[in-house]
């Protein structure tokens, strides 16, 4: 009861915070349309040239799985990498460890309620402008789509936090967690969807994205296409999956930063 | 009265890697050489309830790194801590809700919005009941004077008003205990003289616990009845702080006032040493181990025309440096 109370403290507490800066909602609103609405017109134009139809996947499906990976991140659950990061290099990781909390339980819930704002914003807004651009693909009219789509969504968000987390971990051994974020970050985009939807990618590269916990993080993406309705429950298995493993291996990565804490004293 | 902190045989010692340049970048990369610091130096002491505690002593003395293992946030690499009867090691966050902590060079406060949302966030966290947290903001706004800028966003308050408000918030679950690293650095007098007022009447009508960190005299003088001196690591003076100028002093001052002015500035006896010397003034330092104050005094009249003589002791902020500088040269 007393961690529901508090979760739902930290994010609203962050909605009030975001809401003083409409700024950073415009900014987030733009980079959407400058980063996914780019890439929607390309692929329009290259779904065009090969008469609507490229491996067997159409532009509208194609373009609801990338509408969604961009909507994802608008929630900036990456940033919890940078956020532990600084923590450690200024030593502010000492304010929250006097306090009755659990230090990334804290650092998740912060990063979720500082997305949530734009997220739910540019979610409601996106979806309704690209209904009403291009429609729905008949994926979405399915019954399990809904509540897959939240379940995968949930995961993608746990799954993604813990990946996070778990780079950001690394700087209490190497301060500079910059140059693993980036191969990590670029790792979830590739195989996330980011630039090439996963319904277009080689064999060899959709198994990579199916497998990995980097593709496992942007299954949402896979929530449109054809195969989903008899692939979700193996996804959803492979999410709950890398939870677990990465879970465990982030709380004993945490274990063993929490000794390696040294903050300047005098 | 129980105690509040018991340390036995503390020792925190950080370990870092040095490049060696004698060796090649494998060697430096796989097997480093390991450099030892002891930053805490088994130490041991207790502090009972009530008791307002400074714990003093130079820059890398080791003053901070104790409190950060009393709150958890380090571990010792050898030694016993029982705070409030639990132990930091293990009970970090059974500990957080009885302790109250104020680091002077970091906030807890949330920077964007109005500080009363900083004092419902940490209520919250601490499981106050709503009810509880409106009364218990109602007692430390009055309490801390923070009315006048309770819906200011953080960002926006003075350095004053910004520790008054990290204080109140470190306050709101009612700690047994309240532990304070250099909380007036960067204050002005004003503001100094109001937060130790603040501290001594939460320790008088709320029976805290105070043990603070400081470079700042004041704050020792005023607000501190007993006072732990640690060096290098190690305590090397634990004492009643009305009891640290009486024990430490080892030099007199002299002021003589001349009828008319002073001319001449003979050679002085052993022991005495001048300080200040011009015609109107002269100040002269007396070590009280090789002359009396009586005989100075004595010798003094002696050689100058005096209409008015004025002693008296070193300022706690000297006797202070003296002890520092002692125990470093191992004087």
């Amino acid at each position: 009861m007393k961690e529901i109370r508090l979760a739902n403290k930290i994010v609203k507490t962050l909605v009030k915070d975001r809401m003083q800066y409409p700024g950073r909602l415009v900014l987030d609103t733009f980079s959407m349309i400058a980063r996914c609405g780019v890439l929607l017109i390309l692929y329009w134009y290259v779904f065009k040239l090969n008469n609507g139809l490229i491996n067997g996947t159409t532009y509208i499906v194609v373009a609801w799985s990338m509408f969604f990976y961009f909507v994802f991140s608008i929630m900036r659950l990456r940033e919890i990498s940078r956020a532990i990061m600084q923590d450690v290099q200024t030593g502010n990781i000492e304010v929250l460890f006097c306090k009755p909390i659990s230090y990334l339980k804290y650092k998740m819930l912060w990063q979720i309620g500082s997305g949530l704002y734009s997220f739910l914003f540019v979610a409601f807004f996106g979806t309704i402008i690209l209904a009403l651009m291009i429609g729905f693909p008949s994926t979405m009219a399915i019954g399990i789509f809904l509540p897959t789509l939240l379940l995968s969504f949930l995961g993608a968000i746990i799954l993604s936090l813990i990946l996070y987390s778990i780079v950001g971990l690394l700087a209490f051994w190497i301060e500079d967690i910059n140059p693993i974020f980036w191969v990590v970050d670029k790792s979830v985009m590739i195989l996330g969807g980011s630039y090439l939807p996963v319904a277009l990618f080689p064999k060899f590269m959709y198994n990579l994205a199916l497998y990995s916990p980097f593709g496992a993080s942007q299954f949402i993406t896979h929530t449109v296409y054809d195969s989903w309705k008899t692939d979700w429950l193996m996804l959803t298995g492979l999410q709950l999956f890398w939870i677990v493993v990465l879970g465990l291996a982030m709380y004993l990565i945490f274990l063993s930063a929490r000794k390696k804490v040294s903050v300047n004293g005098g | 009265m129980a105690e509040s902190i018991i340390i036995k045989n503390l020792t925190k010692k950080f370990t870092f890697s040095v490049k060696n340049k004698s060796s090649g970048w494998v060697k430096n990369l796989f097997f480093p050489e390991k450099k030892e610091i002891i930053a805490v130096d088994d130490i041991s002491f207790s502090v009972k309830e009530g008791e307002r505690i400074a714990f003093i002593g130079p820059n890398g003395a080791g003053k901070s790194t104790t409190i950060k293992m009393l709150t958890g946030i380090l571990f010792p690499t050898s030694g016993k801590m029982s705070v409030l009867g639990f132990d930091p090691t293990k009970d970090r966050k059974k500990l957080a809700y009885k302790i109250g902590t104020v680091f002077g060079q970091r906030s807890q406060l949330l920077p964007n919005l109005p500080v009363i949302d900083s004092f419902e966030f940490f209520g919250v966290m601490y499981d106050l009941t709503e009810k509880q947290i409106k009364s218990r903001v109602a007692e430390l706004v009055e309490l801390f004077d923070i009315e006048p800028f309770i819906n200011q966003p953080v960002r926006k308050l003075s350095l004053g008003q910004r520790m008054r408000a990290e204080i109140a918030v470190s306050l709101i679950h009612k700690p047994k205990l309240i532990l304070l690293d250099e909380p007036t650095i960067g204050l002005d007098v004003v503001a100094e003289k109001f937060l130790r007022d603040l501290l001594l009447k939460i320790n008088k009508e709320e029976g805290t616990t105070i043990f603070l960190t400081s470079h700042d005299v004041g704050d020792i003088e005023t607000l501190c009845d007993r006072t732990i001196i640690i060096n290098n690591g190690t305590v090397i003076k634990d004492l009643p702080t009305k009891d640290l100028a009486k024990t430490f002093i080892i030099e007199k001052y002299i002021d003589l006032i001349p009828e008319e002015k002073f001319k001449d500035f003979p050679n002085l006896p052993d022991g005495l040493k001048y300080k200040i010397k011009n015609s109107n003034k002269i100040t002269v330092t007396a070590d009280i181990n090789k002359i009396s104050v009586q005989e100075a005094i004595k010798k003094l009249i002696d050689m100058f025309e005096v209409e008015d003589v004025d002693v008296y002791s070193a300022d706690l902020e000297t006797v202070i440096r003296h002890i520092y500088e002692r125990d470093s040269t191992g004087k």
